[in-house]
Protein backbone atom coordinates (compact mmCIF):
# COMPACT_ATOMS: atom_id res chain seq x y z
CA UNK A 1 0.00 0.00 0.00
CA UNK A 2 1.29 2.65 -0.96
CA UNK A 3 0.24 6.82 -0.51
CA UNK A 4 1.56 9.02 -3.13
CA UNK A 5 2.39 12.80 -2.73
CA UNK A 6 2.15 13.51 -6.25
CA UNK A 7 0.39 11.96 -9.36
CA UNK A 8 0.93 11.96 -12.70
CA UNK A 9 -1.07 15.05 -13.95
CA UNK A 10 -3.72 13.75 -15.07
CA UNK A 11 -3.86 15.40 -18.46
CA UNK A 12 -0.63 13.76 -19.41
CA UNK A 13 -1.94 10.30 -18.86
CA UNK A 14 -3.55 10.28 -22.40
CA UNK A 15 -3.69 6.18 -22.02
CA UNK A 16 -3.81 5.28 -18.60
CA UNK A 17 -6.53 6.31 -16.99
CA UNK A 18 -9.97 8.38 -16.28
CA UNK A 19 -11.56 10.18 -14.15
CA UNK A 20 -14.97 9.09 -12.95
CA UNK A 21 -17.20 11.67 -11.05
CA UNK A 22 -19.71 9.56 -9.28
CA UNK A 23 -22.58 10.51 -7.17
CA UNK A 24 -21.52 8.62 -3.79
CA UNK A 25 -25.06 6.59 -3.73
CA UNK A 26 -23.94 4.26 -6.64
CA UNK A 27 -20.44 3.79 -4.68
CA UNK A 28 -20.92 -0.13 -4.17
CA UNK A 29 -21.46 -0.59 -7.91
CA UNK A 30 -19.29 1.27 -9.46
CA UNK A 31 -16.34 0.36 -7.26
CA UNK A 32 -17.17 -3.19 -8.37
CA UNK A 33 -17.75 -2.07 -12.31
CA UNK A 34 -14.44 0.21 -11.85
CA UNK A 35 -12.30 -2.92 -10.70
CA UNK A 36 -13.49 -5.30 -13.79
CA UNK A 37 -12.67 -2.51 -16.08
CA UNK A 38 -9.19 -1.97 -14.79
CA UNK A 39 -8.57 -5.85 -14.88
CA UNK A 40 -10.13 -6.16 -18.15
CA UNK A 41 -8.22 -3.18 -19.59
CA UNK A 42 -5.49 -1.94 -17.58
CA UNK A 43 -7.11 1.42 -17.72
CA UNK A 44 -7.09 2.98 -14.10
CA UNK A 45 -10.23 4.67 -13.07
CA UNK A 46 -9.69 7.50 -10.51
CA UNK A 47 -13.09 8.08 -9.22
CA UNK A 48 -14.03 10.93 -7.16
CA UNK A 49 -17.17 10.58 -4.89
CA UNK A 50 -19.62 13.06 -3.76
CA UNK A 51 -23.05 14.57 -4.19
CA UNK A 52 -24.15 15.20 -7.26
CA UNK A 53 -23.98 19.07 -7.75
CA UNK A 54 -20.91 19.32 -5.57
CA UNK A 55 -19.41 16.87 -8.52
CA UNK A 56 -20.87 19.06 -11.32
CA UNK A 57 -19.40 22.03 -9.66
CA UNK A 58 -15.92 20.29 -9.44
CA UNK A 59 -16.26 19.46 -13.16
CA UNK A 60 -16.94 23.10 -13.96
CA UNK A 61 -14.10 24.47 -11.93
CA UNK A 62 -11.22 21.56 -12.13
CA UNK A 63 -11.66 21.20 -16.22
CA UNK A 64 -11.05 17.47 -15.55
CA UNK A 65 -13.29 14.15 -15.67
CA UNK A 66 -14.10 11.76 -18.24
CA UNK A 67 -17.28 10.36 -17.16
CA UNK A 68 -20.12 11.59 -14.72
CA UNK A 69 -22.59 9.04 -13.01
CA UNK A 70 -24.82 12.07 -10.83
CA UNK A 71 -27.97 10.35 -9.00
CA UNK A 72 -30.48 11.51 -11.20
CA UNK A 73 -31.30 13.03 -14.34
CA UNK A 74 -31.94 16.97 -12.76
CA UNK A 75 -28.07 17.14 -12.54
CA UNK A 76 -27.73 16.01 -16.33
CA UNK A 77 -30.23 18.90 -16.72
CA UNK A 78 -28.32 22.08 -15.14
CA UNK A 79 -25.01 20.20 -16.69
CA UNK A 80 -26.21 20.77 -19.99
CA UNK A 81 -27.66 24.21 -19.55
CA UNK A 82 -23.84 25.04 -18.58
CA UNK A 83 -22.52 23.34 -21.37
CA UNK A 84 -21.03 20.65 -19.38
CA UNK A 85 -21.18 17.62 -21.00
CA UNK A 86 -20.82 16.57 -24.64
CA UNK A 87 -24.10 16.64 -26.75
CA UNK A 88 -26.18 13.80 -26.32
CA UNK A 89 -24.02 11.77 -24.49
CA UNK A 90 -26.38 10.55 -21.80
CA UNK A 91 -27.55 7.19 -21.30
CA UNK A 92 -29.60 5.22 -18.82
CA UNK A 93 -27.61 2.90 -16.17
CA UNK A 94 -30.71 1.85 -13.68
CA UNK A 95 -34.28 2.87 -12.89
CA UNK A 96 -35.53 4.22 -9.63
CA UNK A 97 -39.04 3.53 -8.43
CA UNK A 98 -40.83 5.55 -5.66
CA UNK A 99 -41.16 3.28 -2.60
CA UNK A 100 -42.38 3.98 1.01
CA UNK A 101 -39.09 3.29 2.99
CA UNK A 102 -39.37 3.03 6.70
CA UNK A 103 -36.89 1.74 9.73
CA UNK A 104 -36.36 -1.92 9.77
CA UNK A 105 -39.70 -3.61 11.54
CA UNK A 106 -41.51 -0.53 10.21
CA UNK A 107 -42.59 0.51 13.84
CA UNK A 108 -45.42 2.71 13.02
CA UNK A 109 -47.12 0.06 10.36
CA UNK A 110 -47.14 2.17 7.15
CA UNK A 111 -48.97 -0.15 4.51
CA UNK A 112 -50.02 2.27 1.90
CA UNK A 113 -49.75 5.68 0.46
CA UNK A 114 -52.56 6.66 2.51
CA UNK A 115 -51.41 5.39 5.76
CA UNK A 116 -48.61 8.82 5.65
CA UNK A 117 -51.72 10.93 6.30
CA UNK A 118 -52.67 9.28 9.20
CA UNK A 119 -52.56 11.12 12.40
CA UNK A 120 -49.19 10.86 14.16
CA UNK A 121 -46.90 9.17 11.48
CA UNK A 122 -43.97 11.19 10.88
CA UNK A 123 -42.34 11.64 7.12
CA UNK A 124 -39.74 12.46 5.96
CA UNK A 125 -39.42 13.74 2.14
CA UNK A 126 -36.63 15.06 0.02
CA UNK A 127 -36.27 18.78 -0.05
CA UNK A 128 -38.42 19.49 -3.03
CA UNK A 129 -36.67 22.69 -4.02
CA UNK A 130 -33.33 21.25 -3.76
CA UNK A 131 -33.62 17.49 -4.77
CA UNK A 132 -35.42 15.35 -7.57
CA UNK A 133 -36.75 12.74 -5.20
CA UNK A 134 -38.59 15.15 -3.17
CA UNK A 135 -39.96 16.68 -6.38
CA UNK A 136 -41.32 12.93 -7.72
CA UNK A 137 -42.47 12.72 -4.17
CA UNK A 138 -44.86 15.97 -4.30
CA UNK A 139 -45.86 14.82 -7.54
CA UNK A 140 -46.78 11.59 -6.73
CA UNK A 141 -48.80 12.62 -3.75
CA UNK A 142 -50.54 15.57 -5.73
CA UNK A 143 -51.38 12.59 -8.45
CA UNK A 144 -53.26 11.09 -5.53
CA UNK A 145 -54.49 13.72 -3.51
CA UNK A 146 -52.93 13.49 -0.24
CA UNK A 147 -50.50 16.37 -0.67
CA UNK A 148 -52.59 18.69 1.98
CA UNK A 149 -52.47 15.74 4.22
CA UNK A 150 -49.11 14.00 3.69
CA UNK A 151 -47.64 17.85 4.19
CA UNK A 152 -49.18 17.89 7.99
CA UNK A 153 -46.72 14.54 9.09
CA UNK A 154 -43.92 16.00 7.24
CA UNK A 155 -41.36 16.57 9.97
CA UNK A 156 -38.35 17.26 7.79
CA UNK A 157 -36.47 17.61 4.41
CA UNK A 158 -33.63 15.49 3.92
CA UNK A 159 -30.83 17.68 1.83
CA UNK A 160 -29.97 14.46 -0.87
CA UNK A 161 -30.82 11.19 -1.21
CA UNK A 162 -28.46 9.88 0.74
CA UNK A 163 -29.82 11.96 3.19
CA UNK A 164 -33.16 11.31 3.20
CA UNK A 165 -32.24 7.29 3.40
CA UNK A 166 -30.49 7.97 6.38
CA UNK A 167 -33.54 9.41 8.10
CA UNK A 168 -35.25 6.12 7.32
CA UNK A 169 -32.15 4.39 8.44
CA UNK A 170 -30.99 5.88 11.69
CA UNK A 171 -35.10 5.64 12.89
CA UNK A 172 -35.59 9.34 12.87
CA UNK A 173 -38.86 8.69 11.56
CA UNK A 174 -41.62 6.62 10.44
CA UNK A 175 -41.35 6.54 7.11
CA UNK A 176 -39.76 8.37 3.53
CA UNK A 177 -40.97 8.77 0.52
CA UNK A 178 -38.06 7.50 -1.50
CA UNK A 179 -36.50 5.01 -3.89
CA UNK A 180 -37.21 1.30 -3.45
CA UNK A 181 -33.49 0.68 -4.46
CA UNK A 182 -32.77 2.35 -0.72
CA UNK A 183 -33.43 -1.12 1.27
CA UNK A 184 -31.53 -2.75 -0.39
CA UNK A 185 -28.39 -0.14 0.08
CA UNK A 186 -29.00 -1.50 3.92
CA UNK A 187 -31.86 -4.14 4.42
CA UNK A 188 -30.97 -4.19 7.91
CA UNK A 189 -31.95 -0.59 8.89
CA UNK A 190 -34.73 -0.19 6.31
CA UNK A 191 -37.59 -2.07 4.76
CA UNK A 192 -39.59 -0.98 2.12
CA UNK A 193 -43.37 -0.94 1.60
CA UNK A 194 -43.98 -0.88 -2.27
CA UNK A 195 -46.68 1.99 -3.76
CA UNK A 196 -49.67 0.45 -5.71
CA UNK A 197 -48.02 0.37 -9.24
CA UNK A 198 -50.79 2.77 -11.35
CA UNK A 199 -50.11 5.41 -8.29
CA UNK A 200 -46.46 6.04 -9.46
CA UNK A 201 -47.36 8.93 -11.99
CA UNK A 202 -43.16 9.01 -12.86
CA UNK A 203 -40.12 7.18 -12.55
CA UNK A 204 -36.61 8.57 -12.31
CA UNK A 205 -32.90 7.41 -13.49
CA UNK A 206 -29.66 6.79 -12.90
CA UNK A 207 -27.85 8.86 -16.03
CA UNK A 208 -24.41 8.40 -17.26
CA UNK A 209 -22.75 11.12 -19.29
CA UNK A 210 -19.53 12.52 -20.31
CA UNK A 211 -17.90 15.98 -19.72
CA UNK A 212 -16.97 18.17 -22.60
CA UNK A 213 -13.47 18.68 -20.61
CA UNK A 214 -12.55 14.72 -21.53
CA UNK A 215 -9.21 14.06 -22.45
CA UNK A 216 -10.20 11.13 -24.34
CA UNK A 217 -13.85 11.14 -25.98
CA UNK A 218 -13.46 7.12 -27.11
CA UNK A 219 -12.08 6.19 -23.32
CA UNK A 220 -15.50 7.92 -22.03
CA UNK A 221 -17.62 6.46 -24.37
CA UNK A 222 -16.00 3.02 -24.19
CA UNK A 223 -16.26 2.66 -20.30
CA UNK A 224 -20.21 3.89 -20.27
CA UNK A 225 -20.26 1.06 -22.86
CA UNK A 226 -19.05 -1.38 -20.07
CA UNK A 227 -20.85 -0.01 -17.39
CA UNK A 228 -24.17 -0.53 -19.67
CA UNK A 229 -22.85 -4.34 -21.02
CA UNK A 230 -24.38 -7.15 -19.21
CA UNK A 231 -21.35 -7.41 -16.58
CA UNK A 232 -21.94 -3.79 -15.53
CA UNK A 233 -25.90 -4.46 -15.46
CA UNK A 234 -25.75 -7.41 -13.14
CA UNK A 235 -23.53 -5.72 -10.68
CA UNK A 236 -26.46 -2.67 -9.94
CA UNK A 237 -29.29 -5.61 -9.97
CA UNK A 238 -27.15 -7.80 -7.74
CA UNK A 239 -27.55 -3.72 -5.30
CA UNK A 240 -31.33 -4.14 -6.30
CA UNK A 241 -30.82 -1.62 -8.81
CA UNK A 242 -33.82 -2.06 -11.77
CA UNK A 243 -31.99 -1.36 -15.13
CA UNK A 244 -34.08 -2.71 -17.48
CA UNK A 245 -37.00 -0.68 -18.39
CA UNK A 246 -39.37 -3.36 -18.82
CA UNK A 247 -39.12 -4.36 -15.17
CA UNK A 248 -39.79 -1.12 -13.87
CA UNK A 249 -42.70 -0.35 -16.28
CA UNK A 250 -44.00 -3.75 -14.24
CA UNK A 251 -44.01 -1.32 -10.90
CA UNK A 252 -45.18 1.62 -12.80
CA UNK A 253 -47.08 1.07 -15.48
CA UNK A 254 -48.68 4.34 -16.50
CA UNK A 255 -45.39 5.98 -15.24
CA UNK A 256 -43.20 8.52 -17.42
CA UNK A 257 -39.68 8.16 -17.10
CA UNK A 258 -37.88 11.12 -16.10
CA UNK A 259 -38.75 15.05 -17.20
CA UNK A 260 -39.55 17.75 -15.52
CA UNK A 261 -41.90 19.18 -13.00
CA UNK A 262 -42.89 22.20 -11.55
CA UNK A 263 -43.97 22.64 -7.48
CA UNK A 264 -47.38 23.61 -7.56
CA UNK A 265 -48.68 26.56 -6.30
CA UNK A 266 -50.56 24.80 -3.66
CA UNK A 267 -47.06 23.16 -2.51
CA UNK A 268 -45.76 26.87 -1.48
CA UNK A 269 -49.41 27.49 0.06
CA UNK A 270 -49.65 24.69 2.17
CA UNK A 271 -45.62 25.15 3.33
CA UNK A 272 -47.10 28.77 4.62
CA UNK A 273 -50.21 27.76 5.99
CA UNK A 274 -48.14 25.02 7.53
CA UNK A 275 -45.23 27.66 8.86
CA UNK A 276 -48.02 30.18 10.17
CA UNK A 277 -49.43 26.78 12.14
CA UNK A 278 -46.75 25.92 13.83
CA UNK B 1 -23.94 29.86 49.73
CA UNK B 2 -20.54 28.62 49.18
CA UNK B 3 -22.40 25.12 49.35
CA UNK B 4 -24.87 26.18 46.57
CA UNK B 5 -21.99 27.95 44.52
CA UNK B 6 -20.33 23.89 44.63
CA UNK B 7 -23.39 22.85 43.58
CA UNK B 8 -24.20 24.73 40.86
CA UNK B 9 -20.69 24.31 39.19
CA UNK B 10 -19.99 21.03 39.86
CA UNK B 11 -23.57 20.36 38.62
CA UNK B 12 -23.10 22.35 35.27
CA UNK B 13 -19.86 20.35 34.78
CA UNK B 14 -21.09 16.57 35.54
CA UNK B 15 -23.76 17.98 33.09
CA UNK B 16 -21.47 19.02 30.32
CA UNK B 17 -19.51 15.90 30.62
CA UNK B 18 -22.47 13.47 30.79
CA UNK B 19 -23.40 14.72 27.57
CA UNK B 20 -20.41 13.91 25.85
CA UNK B 21 -20.54 10.42 27.78
CA UNK B 22 -23.96 10.26 26.41
CA UNK B 23 -22.96 10.88 22.76
CA UNK B 24 -20.02 8.45 23.00
CA UNK B 25 -22.31 5.42 24.53
CA UNK B 26 -25.08 6.34 21.94
CA UNK B 27 -23.04 5.92 19.30
CA UNK B 28 -21.49 2.80 21.05
CA UNK B 29 -24.87 1.17 21.81
CA UNK B 30 -25.75 1.71 18.11
CA UNK B 31 -22.78 -0.31 16.88
CA UNK B 32 -23.54 -2.40 19.38
CA UNK B 33 -27.20 -3.09 18.06
CA UNK B 34 -26.45 -3.18 14.17
CA UNK B 35 -27.76 -7.36 13.23
CA UNK B 36 -24.85 -7.70 10.94
CA UNK B 37 -22.07 -5.42 11.49
CA UNK B 38 -20.53 -4.14 7.76
CA UNK B 39 -17.42 -3.15 8.70
CA UNK B 40 -14.79 -1.96 6.22
CA UNK B 41 -11.94 -3.57 5.01
CA UNK B 42 -9.01 -3.30 7.27
CA UNK B 43 -6.81 -2.17 4.22
CA UNK B 44 -9.12 0.55 4.05
CA UNK B 45 -8.84 1.29 7.84
CA UNK B 46 -5.00 1.42 7.45
CA UNK B 47 -4.96 3.35 4.51
CA UNK B 48 -7.46 5.95 5.52
CA UNK B 49 -5.75 5.94 9.16
CA UNK B 50 -1.84 6.92 7.42
CA UNK B 51 -3.15 9.25 4.90
CA UNK B 52 -4.49 10.87 8.01
CA UNK B 53 -1.45 10.76 9.47
CA UNK B 54 0.69 11.69 7.11
CA UNK B 55 -1.06 14.80 5.63
CA UNK B 56 -1.96 16.29 9.38
CA UNK B 57 1.37 15.91 10.06
CA UNK B 58 3.05 17.47 7.01
CA UNK B 59 0.03 20.15 7.18
CA UNK B 60 0.61 21.35 10.89
CA UNK B 61 4.28 21.30 10.69
CA UNK B 62 4.35 23.22 7.87
CA UNK B 63 1.77 25.85 8.86
CA UNK B 64 4.38 25.57 11.87
CA UNK B 65 7.34 26.53 10.12
CA UNK B 66 5.19 29.55 8.17
CA UNK B 67 3.74 30.69 11.31
CA UNK B 68 6.50 30.84 13.22
CA UNK B 69 8.50 33.99 11.33
CA UNK B 70 4.97 35.64 10.69
CA UNK B 71 3.72 34.83 13.92
CA UNK B 72 7.07 36.97 15.57
CA UNK B 73 6.77 39.94 13.14
CA UNK B 74 3.00 40.55 14.26
CA UNK B 75 4.07 40.22 17.89
CA UNK B 76 6.82 42.47 17.84
CA UNK B 77 6.93 45.09 14.70
CA UNK B 78 4.47 47.93 13.50
CA UNK B 79 4.09 49.04 10.16
CA UNK B 80 1.46 50.54 7.89
CA UNK B 81 -1.55 48.51 7.70
CA UNK B 82 -0.73 45.71 10.61
CA UNK B 83 -4.30 45.34 11.25
CA UNK B 84 -5.63 44.88 7.86
CA UNK B 85 -3.02 41.87 7.42
CA UNK B 86 -3.39 41.27 10.41
CA UNK B 87 -7.60 40.45 10.12
CA UNK B 88 -6.69 38.84 6.82
CA UNK B 89 -4.62 35.72 8.37
CA UNK B 90 -7.15 35.36 10.98
CA UNK B 91 -9.94 34.14 7.93
CA UNK B 92 -8.73 30.77 8.26
CA UNK B 93 -10.45 30.43 11.38
CA UNK B 94 -13.85 31.99 10.39
CA UNK B 95 -13.67 30.86 7.17
CA UNK B 96 -15.99 27.47 6.55
CA UNK B 97 -13.99 25.14 5.42
CA UNK B 98 -15.70 24.16 2.38
CA UNK B 99 -15.24 28.08 1.35
CA UNK B 100 -11.58 27.47 1.37
CA UNK B 101 -11.82 24.62 -0.67
CA UNK B 102 -13.99 26.30 -3.03
CA UNK B 103 -11.05 29.10 -2.97
CA UNK B 104 -8.61 26.65 -3.53
CA UNK B 105 -10.45 24.97 -6.63
CA UNK B 106 -11.25 28.13 -8.38
CA UNK B 107 -7.54 29.47 -7.87
CA UNK B 108 -6.20 26.35 -9.32
CA UNK B 109 -8.24 27.10 -12.51
CA UNK B 110 -6.27 30.39 -13.04
CA UNK B 111 -3.20 30.93 -14.98
CA UNK B 112 -1.31 31.36 -12.08
CA UNK B 113 -2.58 28.15 -10.34
CA UNK B 114 -1.82 25.86 -13.62
CA UNK B 115 1.21 27.62 -14.07
CA UNK B 116 2.15 26.22 -9.71
CA UNK B 117 0.88 22.79 -11.00
CA UNK B 118 3.07 22.67 -13.86
CA UNK B 119 6.15 23.72 -11.74
CA UNK B 120 5.19 21.98 -8.68
CA UNK B 121 2.74 19.26 -10.02
CA UNK B 122 -0.89 18.76 -9.87
CA UNK B 123 -2.87 19.60 -6.32
CA UNK B 124 -6.42 19.23 -7.24
CA UNK B 125 -7.90 15.59 -6.93
CA UNK B 126 -4.76 14.69 -5.47
CA UNK B 127 -3.53 13.80 -2.15
CA UNK B 128 -1.28 17.11 -2.02
CA UNK B 129 -4.48 18.84 -2.37
CA UNK B 130 -5.23 17.24 1.13
CA UNK B 131 -2.17 19.13 2.73
CA UNK B 132 -2.72 22.29 1.47
CA UNK B 133 -6.12 22.34 1.82
CA UNK B 134 -5.15 21.36 5.96
CA UNK B 135 -2.23 23.56 6.01
CA UNK B 136 -4.75 26.88 4.68
CA UNK B 137 -6.85 25.57 7.08
CA UNK B 138 -5.02 24.92 10.08
CA UNK B 139 -2.75 27.96 9.27
CA UNK B 140 -4.30 30.62 10.78
CA UNK B 141 -5.08 29.09 14.35
CA UNK B 142 -1.30 28.17 14.73
CA UNK B 143 -0.61 31.62 13.46
CA UNK B 144 -2.75 33.10 16.49
CA UNK B 145 -1.29 30.90 19.14
CA UNK B 146 2.26 31.55 18.15
CA UNK B 147 0.92 35.11 18.27
CA UNK B 148 -0.20 34.70 21.54
CA UNK B 149 3.11 33.48 23.00
CA UNK B 150 5.94 35.60 21.32
CA UNK B 151 3.56 38.55 22.93
CA UNK B 152 3.59 36.99 26.30
CA UNK B 153 7.48 36.65 26.35
CA UNK B 154 9.05 39.78 27.73
CA UNK B 155 11.26 42.35 24.87
CA UNK B 156 13.84 42.79 27.83
CA UNK B 157 15.09 39.34 27.34
CA UNK B 158 16.06 40.15 23.95
CA UNK B 159 17.01 43.30 24.30
CA UNK B 160 19.34 41.63 27.37
CA UNK B 161 20.37 39.51 24.47
CA UNK B 162 21.65 42.01 21.74
CA UNK B 163 23.52 44.42 24.44
CA UNK B 164 25.67 40.76 25.31
CA UNK B 165 26.32 41.04 21.77
CA UNK B 166 23.65 38.33 19.89
CA UNK B 167 22.86 39.53 16.75
CA UNK B 168 19.05 39.27 15.39
CA UNK B 169 19.08 35.58 14.85
CA UNK B 170 21.14 34.54 17.69
CA UNK B 171 18.60 36.22 19.87
CA UNK B 172 16.01 34.64 18.60
CA UNK B 173 17.46 31.00 17.99
CA UNK B 174 18.42 31.03 21.22
CA UNK B 175 15.98 32.74 23.24
CA UNK B 176 13.27 33.81 22.14
CA UNK B 177 12.30 30.40 20.90
CA UNK B 178 13.12 28.09 23.54
CA UNK B 179 11.50 30.27 25.48
CA UNK B 180 8.35 29.72 23.81
CA UNK B 181 8.72 25.84 23.28
CA UNK B 182 5.80 24.87 25.22
CA UNK B 183 3.47 27.55 23.06
CA UNK B 184 5.39 26.04 20.02
CA UNK B 185 4.40 22.26 20.65
CA UNK B 186 0.95 23.35 21.84
CA UNK B 187 0.32 25.04 18.38
CA UNK B 188 1.80 22.42 16.58
CA UNK B 189 -0.64 19.64 18.66
CA UNK B 190 -3.61 21.82 18.06
CA UNK B 191 -3.47 22.53 14.44
CA UNK B 192 -2.22 18.58 14.18
CA UNK B 193 -5.72 17.40 15.88
CA UNK B 194 -7.73 20.48 13.57
CA UNK B 195 -6.14 19.08 10.78
CA UNK B 196 -6.84 15.40 10.95
CA UNK B 197 -10.53 15.97 11.62
CA UNK B 198 -10.65 18.35 8.00
CA UNK B 199 -12.91 17.64 5.60
CA UNK B 200 -15.04 20.73 3.63
CA UNK B 201 -11.80 22.18 1.95
CA UNK B 202 -9.93 18.60 1.55
CA UNK B 203 -13.27 17.08 -0.55
CA UNK B 204 -13.70 20.19 -2.43
CA UNK B 205 -10.00 20.01 -3.62
CA UNK B 206 -8.52 16.62 -3.04
CA UNK B 207 -12.11 14.67 -3.98
CA UNK B 208 -13.43 11.80 -2.19
CA UNK B 209 -11.61 8.63 -3.78
CA UNK B 210 -11.22 5.52 -1.92
CA UNK B 211 -7.85 4.65 -1.21
CA UNK B 212 -6.54 7.83 -2.90
CA UNK B 213 -7.37 11.06 -1.07
CA UNK B 214 -9.66 9.28 1.56
CA UNK B 215 -8.89 10.50 4.78
CA UNK B 216 -10.70 9.51 7.74
CA UNK B 217 -13.42 11.95 8.00
CA UNK B 218 -13.69 11.10 3.89
CA UNK B 219 -14.34 7.49 4.86
CA UNK B 220 -16.81 9.02 7.52
CA UNK B 221 -18.59 10.80 4.72
CA UNK B 222 -18.35 8.16 2.01
CA UNK B 223 -20.20 5.71 4.91
CA UNK B 224 -22.83 7.75 5.50
CA UNK B 225 -23.57 8.72 1.87
CA UNK B 226 -23.57 4.99 0.97
CA UNK B 227 -25.85 4.58 4.85
CA UNK B 228 -23.20 1.81 5.15
CA UNK B 229 -23.66 2.99 9.36
CA UNK B 230 -21.64 0.79 10.87
CA UNK B 231 -18.51 0.94 8.54
CA UNK B 232 -19.22 5.08 9.05
CA UNK B 233 -19.64 4.44 13.22
CA UNK B 234 -15.93 2.82 13.15
CA UNK B 235 -13.88 5.45 11.24
CA UNK B 236 -15.73 8.06 13.60
CA UNK B 237 -14.71 5.83 16.78
CA UNK B 238 -10.91 5.53 15.12
CA UNK B 239 -10.87 9.16 14.67
CA UNK B 240 -12.15 9.70 18.63
CA UNK B 241 -9.41 7.52 19.54
CA UNK B 242 -6.43 9.59 17.39
CA UNK B 243 -8.19 13.30 19.01
CA UNK B 244 -8.88 12.03 22.53
CA UNK B 245 -5.06 10.82 22.34
CA UNK B 246 -3.65 14.04 21.15
CA UNK B 247 -5.55 15.91 23.40
CA UNK B 248 -4.62 13.51 25.89
CA UNK B 249 -1.01 14.06 24.80
CA UNK B 250 -0.71 18.09 24.77
CA UNK B 251 -1.83 17.98 28.48
CA UNK B 252 0.64 15.72 29.46
CA UNK B 253 3.75 17.45 27.13
CA UNK B 254 2.34 20.60 28.52
CA UNK B 255 2.58 19.67 31.62
CA UNK B 256 5.95 18.08 31.25
CA UNK B 257 7.27 21.45 29.97
CA UNK B 258 5.79 23.17 32.81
Amino acid sequence: MAIHLGCGRADEDTLGSLTLFCGSASKPAMEEISARFERETGIEVNTIFGGSGTLLSQIELSQQGEVYLPGSPDYIIIANRKKLLVENSERIVAYLVPAIITPVGNPAGVRSLSDLARPGVRVGLGNPETVCLGLYAVELLEANDLLEKVMRNVVTFGGSCSKTANLAAMSQLDAILGWRVFHFWNPDRMAYVPIAPEKIPRISYIPISIPIHTKDLELSRSFIEFVLSPAGRSVYEDLGYITDLEAAKKLAPRATVGGEYTLPQEYFDLLEGLREQR
Amino acid sequence: MNRSFHILVGGVSALLIALFLVLLIGMLLELWQQTSLRAPHFSEIVFAARLSLITATLASAIALAVSIPVAYAFSRYSFPGKDLFDTLLDLPIVLSPIAIGALLLIFFNTALGRQLEHWFGPFVFEVRGIVLAQFVVVVGLSLRLLKETFQAIDVEYENLARSLGYNQMQVFARVVLPMARRGLIAAFLLTWGRAIGEFGATVTLAGATTMKTETIPVAIFLNFESVDISSAIVFITILITMSFAILLFVRKTEAYVR
